[in-house]
């Protein structure tokens, strides 16, 4: 029946925007604060995954374990993303965006081969936590559990962030150094340390997408490749820096690579591409509002 | 001495397959050809500060129209070369004027969209272009069908491109092109289209990626989707930047140790990305105006104190 | 200008040190195969399993000769595969090459040999191209291909009850060619079946809801799951959170093999119909309990069907050479026609008309075992190689 897939496609699309919502909003802001186009984005994403699998296994199979690694492993990450930052970023702010890109792609070599280094290159796996297995039964199809917590997840992270940027102290002086980054640090207000905290925080963000994917995929090497081009895109349709704007992004990613499949399912995944083709036509700078 | 070792150079080459095993022969001819492809990339973003950030799809498109014709048109060899570089004008001309109004980084962000749609439709076009199998086995005229006669080739199209790359890099048109992109302001205001220009170089530099595409399948007998492949292109980038960006030779320098690291140090060790990361780190911390960038301001200096 | 002398020097430099001398004292195979990514947790069996046996091989020698091996990692991709498949060809003089996973490496690889005359074993890609419509006297597929796996399992499945089937998998060639294998000799055999629908993903899909939703409500008696490596443990995961399992049997080829249900302990879904080329725990001869025991001493894990395909190459590799007499690649080829050889499944051949060996293959169903922690295989049928291979006629004829 189309009404039944229909449902189905939007509710998996949906939940899919969600991990790319989470994962996109970190880049939005690297690149929105920091003007940084972060390469290394999906690398930090799959480090993220697999921390998340170690940090089970280490806690065993108990029922705490996932939510244990839902807060450990991100803050790993952005402790990670916090001595590149300070060791690597902080010097090259003057450089041309283009060298900033580069040295991200080169971290984001780096990083794949340290996770092959580590983790050895097999699959590994991770099961849902005991509470969300199974799935919710409507008009005799089901829908798994997990898929509906990430979809409460998204909403809840894109208010806090945006509440986090709006209305607080750090958030304002984030998106005026944004900006104005001379005149920020010419109220006396130390530019660098804003920086670091952005690149933190897009950091834990990138870790918390790959620490929540991690239940329901293989977690394996090749998982950055395959995201970030999809993220990076996402953060250009929606808008630089702009959270609404990632979120908008993310849904139209989601749902037309969803829709797509149901429709062409040969070509579906060029959807999505057709989609920010087109909007970066009619919109180049993005939807919504760029920090540029 | 600049005068004699070009020639001395290409005399060399000339003689290569004559003492060299036909590993190193074939391995030369991925050199060239990448050479070739770094230096289109270099002429538009290095001479022309344009964000070229997808420059692999003309380079794969290239490659694909060649096999493509040879395999499933049956057309004349010779239609099929020229495809080549007509298909990659064509696209770098139409995706050139879509992104031209814009400037920059975004520039860069829409030539990726556009270049990872065309990715995706040859990626799943699975009955037509072979999808992520690719095309093997491509058929070459007898003559170039070995090794060497691959080889001689691939060095009499590169040698001949890259003279008329040098001779436009140095033509009024090359000139106005490094001028548009050192003061945009004031070349428009003394009456300069730029964004006739720009197009331009991006159709030059386009079709010189397609005949370097051309020459893979004469090489190689193979077309791959993984060619036209972002990362790819952020290769081609690398190799500007190891080589010097601003320089002429240097991206074809930096094509050369890319492929012989990647052909030497990839086969002994899983972590060459690892090691490419590295130096790619190192470089930019370092050297940003690429290994031989770098040389030559030390070079210039030592000229400088010596006049 | 000075660096580019610099770098003429470089390059001849590098050419110099490379150049290796062949010393004549060894039998060099060279292997080309996916050492990173997801692909790994095969290739490093086919690796394991064929080092296990050059050390049996090597106490002895062949023709006075060691085996010697070198690796190079294609990182799945066609175009790298076939570089260095050159590079050991053209630069490392090796004698034989071996590999791939990848059926278009495999190919591509495969037509290169023939072109320079070099014996090529696949070991791990399943094409039934590969000693089908693009065999040659230079390649041997040492696995089983999807036209063997689809007619052993349609054998099975011909005489059970079911009769609307569904079919779904992994949108490329993998998945296409085993659904349509098995699908296509279950209908030859058990004219009463018939298809009620299809559904195809992008390979790596990872949320399978929507297709099971799908396949939920048309209600067929069965699917056929046709999933490639990376595909199976996702899509078992999928079907064990949405109870697919307990609600219509499904099959997949290697559905039942450790590589799919060992990631998953005991979260792997019961009832689920797989086929199988290798299982440690059965047969339970004392060859296949030796070889099991002996792997699992020296790598600490359990093999794998990938175990089972290296261990065979290297031993059919050394044994042709001994019968050929001299490391003649034609001689060798020659005597590698036609071999038979003692394995821990028995005797196995490898066919003179096709290049392709011939295997048993076990069909099963996951169930949980209270000796190990994740899922084994019940009620296994095993279907010989005689009994449902293609003919060589039917094989020769795609060749044409």
């Amino acid at each position: 029946m189309f009404s039944t897939e229909l449902f189905s496609q939007l509710i998996v699309g949906l939940s899919r925007t969600t991990i790319l919502f989470i994962v996109a909003s970190g880049m939005s802001l690297i690149l929105g604060v920091l003007r940084i186009p972060n390469v290394a984005h999906g690398s930090l994403y799959m480090l993220g995954a697999f921390i998340s699998y170690t940090v089970v296994n280490f806690f065993g199979e108990g029922a705490y374990s996932f939510w244990l690694a839902l807060i450990i492993a991100p803050i790993i990450v952005a402790f990670f993303g916090f001595l590149l930052e300070r060791g690597f970023f902080s010097y090259l702010y003057d450089r041309e965006h283009l060298m900033l890109l580069l040295l991200t792609f080169a971290f984001a070599l780096i990083i794949g081969d340290l996770v092959k280094l580590i983790w050895g290159v097999e699959y590994k796996s991770l099961t849902t936590p005991e509470i969300l297995q199974g799935s919710a039964e409507i008009y005799g199809l089901p829908l798994p559990y997990y898929n509906l917590f990430l979809l409460t997840v998204g909403p809840i992270i894109a208010i806090f962030l945006w509440l986090f940027i709006n209305k607080t102290k750090f958030g304002k002086i984030a998106r005026a150094s944004a900006v104005d980054r001379e005149m920020v640090s010419a109220v006396g207000i130390n530019v660098s340390l804003v920086f670091a905290g952005t690149f933190v925080i897009g950091c834990f963000l990138a870790g918390l997408g790959g620490a929540l994917i991690a239940p329901i995929v293989n977690i394996s090497l090749g998982m950055d490749h395959s995201l970030i081009m999809e993220v990076f895109l996402i953060v250009i349709i929606g808008g630089l820096g702009n959270i609404w704007g990632t979120l908008l992004g993310s849904l139209i990613f989601g749902l037309t690579q969803s829709l797509g499949i149901l429709i062409w399912p040969q070509f579906g995944i060029i959807f999505p591409y057709l989609a920010v083709v087109v909007v970066l036509i009619f919109r180049p700078k993005g939807l919504l509002e760029s920090t540029w | 001495m600049k005068k004699i070792f070009l020639p001395f150079l290409f005399a060399l080459l000339l003689v290569l397959p004559f003492f060299l095993p036909r590993f190193y022969i074939y391995l030369a001819s991925i050199i060239l050809l990448t050479g070739l492809l770094a230096t289109s990339l270099n002429f538009v973003i290095g001479y022309g500060g344009i964000y070229q950030f997808h420059h692999a799809v003309f380079y794969g498109l290239g490659a694909y129209a060649t096999a493509l014709m040879i395999t499933k048109a049956n057309m004349p060899y010779i239609l099929s070369f020229l495809s080549a570089p007509f298909v990659s004008a064509i696209v770098s001309l139409i995706i050139g004027m879509i992104c031209i109004r814009l400037t920059k980084l975004y520039f860069g962000m829409l030539q990726i969209s556009l270049g990872s749609l065309i990715w995706a439709i040859i990626y799943r076009w699975y009955t037509f272009t072979g999808g992520d199998d690719g095309i093997h086995g491509v058929s070459m005229p007898e003559m170039i069908s070995n090794t060497k006669g691959a080889y001689y080739f691939t060095l009499i199209i590169v040698a001949i491109s890259m003279f008329i790359i040098w001779r436009i890099v140095n033509s009024p048109f090359g000139k106005t092109l490094q001028a548009i992109r050192d003061n945009p302001m004031r070349s428009l205001s003394i009456g300069i289209d730029i964004n006739m220009h720009k197009l331009i170089a991006i159709v030059i530099a386009g079709t010189f990626a397609g005949i370097a595409g051309m020459l893979f399948v004469v090489v190689d007998n193979s077309v791959f989707p993984d060619m036209m492949f972002w990362t790819y292109s952020l290769e081609i980038l690398i190799m500007c930047l190891l080589g010097g960006l601003y320089t002429f030779w240097g991206p074809f320098a930096g094509a050369t140790s890319i492929v012989l690291f990647r052909t030497f140090v990839g086969a002994y060790t899983k972590y060459w990305s690892l090691m490419l990361g590295i130096i790619l780190t190192l470089v930019i911390i370092f050297l940003p105006e690429g290994v031989f960038g770098f040389i030559e301001k030390l070079w210039k200096n030592r000229d400088k104190n010596n006049a | 200008m000075k660096k580019h002398i610099f770098f003429t020097i470089c390059f001849l430099f590098f050419m110099v040190l490379s150049n290796n001398v062949y010393s004549a004292d060894v039998i060099k195979v060279g292997i080309v195969d996916t050492y990173s990514g997801p692909a790994t947790t095969f290739t490093q069996d086919v690796l394991d399993g064929f080092t296990l046996a050059l050390e049996e091989i090597n106490t002895k020698g062949v023709l006075g000769k060691k085996i010697e091996f070198v690796t190079r990692d294609d990182k799945f991709k066609p175009d790298i595969a076939l570089s260095m498949a050159k590079e050991l060809v053209l630069k490392e003089n090796v004698d034989i090459l071996m590999g791939t996973i990848n059926s278009a490496s495999a190919l591509a690889i495969s037509d290169f040999c023939k072109k320079e005359k070099v014996p090529f074993f696949v070991t791990f890609a399943k094409s039934d191209k590969i000693t089908g419509a693009k065999g040659h006297r230079y390649v041997f597929n040492m696995n089983e291909n999807t036209e063997m796996a689809g007619r052993a399992a349609a054998k099975v499945l011909a005489k059970k009850p079911y009769t609307k089937y569904w079919i779904a998998g992994d949108d490329y060639e993998y998945g296409h060619a085993i659904a349509n294998s098995v699908f296509n000799h279950l209908k030859q055999l058990n004219p009463k079946v018939q298809k009620v629908g299809e559904s195809w993903w992008k390979v790596g899909e990872t949320d399978f809801t929507p297709y099971i939703t799908q396949i939920l409500s048309a209600k067929p008696d069965f699917i056929i799951v046709a999933t490639g490596g990376a595909g199976m443990v996702n899509f078992q995961k999928a079907a064990k959170s949405t109870g697919l399992n307990k609600k219509i049997p499904f099959y997949q080829h290697t559905g039942i093999e450790l590589s799919t249900l060992m990631p998953q302990g005991q979260n792997a879904p019961e009832d689920v119909y797989g086929t199988a080329n290798y299982l440690f725990y059965y047969p339970e001869t004392k060859e296949n309990k030796n070889f099991a025991e002996t792997f699992k001493k020296k790598y600490n894990r359990h093999p794998k069907s990938g175990a089972l395909y290296g261990y065979l190459t290297a031993h059919f590799i050394a044994k042709a050479f001994e019968k050929a007499g001299k490391v003649d690649r034609e001689k060798f080829i020659d005597a590698m026609e036609g071999l038979k050889l003692k394995s821990p499944i028995g005797e196995v051949e490898v066919r003179k008309c096709d290049h392709q060996i011939m295997l048993p293959i076990f069909f099963g169903v996951t169930k949980k075992s209270p000796k190990y922690d994740f899922l084994i295989a019940d009620k296994i049928v095993s279907v010989q190689a005689k009994d449902y291979m293609p003919t060589c006629e039917e094989v020769l004829k795609t060749r044409e």
